[in-house]
């Protein structure tokens, strides 16, 4: 005796979501990020004008490809090989260590997780200590590869630590979940230290890794970082909803209809692929899927229907803010995973006293 | 809408919580579980619910079996007020009640006029619109709790079941949801199955009162016949006089100090 349910509706998905304020917020949003985008673009040892920027972007994606290198060559290879490819890479890694954090703060039912809380930087940081240390570094994709390897590998121990088939209140709960990813992070530093201490002069370029960076990222990691990102976004919009229910517990999640093993195990695979994908490209970025969520969280409240889209696209201005700063205003470049935790420290220090002890 | 148990057991780990019980709930009736603490009272609801599954026997909605419902028809079927009624985000209050009607609202639709309407009266009716655009987790225990409650009303069901949801209630709000859900019960042929600590409340609110020990039924009936002075000194391990009560018209149960 099911209701008829109006399914066609799903069709006009984003747009149900999107409509009233946050769709206006959406969109600001989405100018802001676009602004900074071009002014990120024009920054740096050569200055571009905007007006070329613009230019050259619309000469090369609706008028000639060649003409365009023609009129001016510099801009051009400034542009597309150099900072295009970083500042995208970086964007989308900000939008996706946001919607992660966003995601790991509603599973965990705990404000104060991250992406990493699970270990994930510490599985992947220990696969890249294996690749840097047997030398593999020197094959372009090794590293990256290696750090995802081992962040999935991290996140499986978690899991099966975490799991128990007979109780639904005990597996999966936070607190397991939450344990499992300490344990798990702790031997990891551990082996970590021991990779460093028999690295000898390879040390530096472990501790190099580790503390993030968008140098030299190209199109190649563009493209791989969109594509989980894409997923991500729809996976975790498509149980946006559920998440919002899980934060009622267990029981009542459930008893609204809620699978909640099912949308645990999607939400927490996809939220480590996530940060995963993040670490192998750019290395340890901490503070921006802790703090950003909780920033967005005073401006739209706690549905995750309107949390994550707006978490996405603050991440990715305050990751490219970041970036910027230190690529073209510091006179030397700091590691921005550096940059993002001396910045984001103080800055959630704020917010949560404010927050807390209103 | 009934729902039969059929011979369930349930274990965590070796010990048994729930013993080869069988029984039946019909609708339009007010059912009490009743029992001390480890009885096996929640862990029953539980089993109800379809949040655990028996490791023995089964259990029947309307001669079905839970798990051939999917998980969104047993949400319209079966509401439940949890003893756990904490929220870990700043939901509002309205949020929090129109979550209730999350089992009837497609994926990515808005609330719909209807949904809206619904929610708004059972807010008004759990005395609890003025707390509307209050955020859930600045409430005290009590309002949070009839926010629960009506959360569960709005979900619109023809069962409900209450795991202690009165426990942090004052007594006018006990006695007001008491009321709301007797007439749903008498007017709208519900099944409410309740898990109470207060005895007397329950002989007089309930129709049917089932007294759990160990995982087992001890009792199963009308008050006035199962609530007796050796069962509840078999239960409860208590001394008490139980007589008829003029003014409640029901049975009430009295503890004479030592």
């Amino acid at each position: 005796m099911s209701a008829p349910v109006n399914y066609g509706s799903n069709l006009s998905m984003p747009v149900a979501i999107l409509k009233g304020r946050t769709g206006y917020l959406v969109v600001l949003f989405s100018l802001f990020l676009l602004f900074m985008i071009l002014v990120s673009l024009s920054m740096g040892y050569v200055q571009i004008p905007i007006s070329d920027i613009l230019s050259i972007l619309t000469e090369k994606f609706f008028g000639d490809s060649q003409t365009a290198k023609a009129a001016n060559e510099i801009f051009f290879t400034i542009i597309f090989d150099v900072r295009l490819p970083r500042i995208l890479t970086c964007t989308l890694v900000g939008a996706a260590l946001s919607i992660s954090g966003a995601l790991f703060q509603g599973i965990l039912l705990n404000p104060l997780a991250d992406p990493y809380t699970l270990g994930l930087s510490a599985g992947a940081a220990f696969g890249a200590s294996i690749a840097i240390l047997l030398n593999l570094g020197a094959a372009f994709v090794s590293v990256p590869a290696f750090a995802f390897t081992g962040a999935c590998l991290t996140l499986f121990l978690v899991i099966f630590l975490s799991y128990s088939s007979k109780n639904p209140l005990i597996g999966f709960s936070s607190n397991n979940l939450i344990l499992s990813g300490i344990i798990v992070g702790a031997i990891l530093s551990a082996g970590i230290s021991f990779l460093k201490f028999i690295a000898n002069e390879q040390v530096s370029v472990i501790i190099f890794w580790l503390m993030g960076s968008f140098a030299s990222k190209t199109w190649p990691d563009v493209l791989i970082v969109a594509s989980f990102l894409l997923a991500g976004i729809l996976i975790s919009l498509f149980f946006a909803r559920d998440l919002n229910l899980i934060s009622l517990g267990a029981k009542s999640a459930t008893s609204l209809g809620v699978n909640l093993k099912k949308v645990t195990l999607i939400l927490l695979v996809t939220g480590s692929m996530l940060a995963a994908i993040c670490v192998s490209v750019s290395g340890i970025i901490g503070f921006v899927g802790l703090l950003v969520p909780h920033m967005v969280r005073l401006i739209t409240g706690p549905d995750n229907r309107k949390l994550i889209p707006l978490s996405m696209l603050t991440g990715a201005f305050l990751l490219l803010f970041a970036d910027t700063v230190t690529r073209a205003v510091l006179p030397h470049e700091i590691p921005i995973g550096v940059l993002t935790a001396l910045t984001g420290g103080p800055v959630f220090c704020w917010i949560f006293k404010k927050s807390r002890f209103k | 809408m009934k729902i039969t148990l059929h011979n369930i057991s349930f274990a965590y780990d070796h010990e048994a919580i729930i013993k080869d019980l069988s029984c039946s709930f019909v609708p339009g009736n007010f059912y009490s579980i009743i029992g001390p603490n480890g009885s096996g009272k929640t862990t029953l609801l539980d089993l109800i619910s379809g949040f655990l599954a028996p490791c023995k026997g089964h259990v029947d909605i309307d001669q079905r079996r839970i798990p051939a419902w999917s998980k969104t028809e047993i949400a319209r079927k079966i509401a439940l007020v949890s003893q756990d009624y904490a929220i870990n985000f700043p939901f509002f209050v309205k949020e929090v009640v129109m979550m209730g009607r999350h089992p009837y609202i497609p994926r990515f639709s808005p609330p719909s006029k209807k949904d809206i309407k619904k929610a708004n009266k059972i807010m008004m009716q759990c005395g609890i619109q003025h707390l509307q655009n209050r955020k859930i987790n600045e409430l005290s225990g009590g309002e949070k709790q009839r926010c629960v409650f009506a959360r569960a009303l709005c979900q619109d069901t023809p069962i409900l079941l209450l795991d202690e949801a009165f426990s942090s209630m004052d007594i006018h709000h006990t006695l007001q949801m008491l009321h709301l859900i007797k007439q749903a019960v008498k007017n709208k042929n519900k099944l409410v199955i309740n898990v109470f600590h207060d005895l007397n409340l329950a002989s007089s609110w309930s129709d049917v009162l089932l007294i759990l020990k160990q995982g087992r039924i001890k009792a199963f009936g009308r008050s006035g016949d199962v609530l007796t002075q050796p069962i509840i000194k078999e239960v409860f391990n208590v001394d008490s006089i139980i007589e008829y009560n003029e003014h409640v018209q029901a049975k009430q149960v009295y503890y004479p100090p030592v």
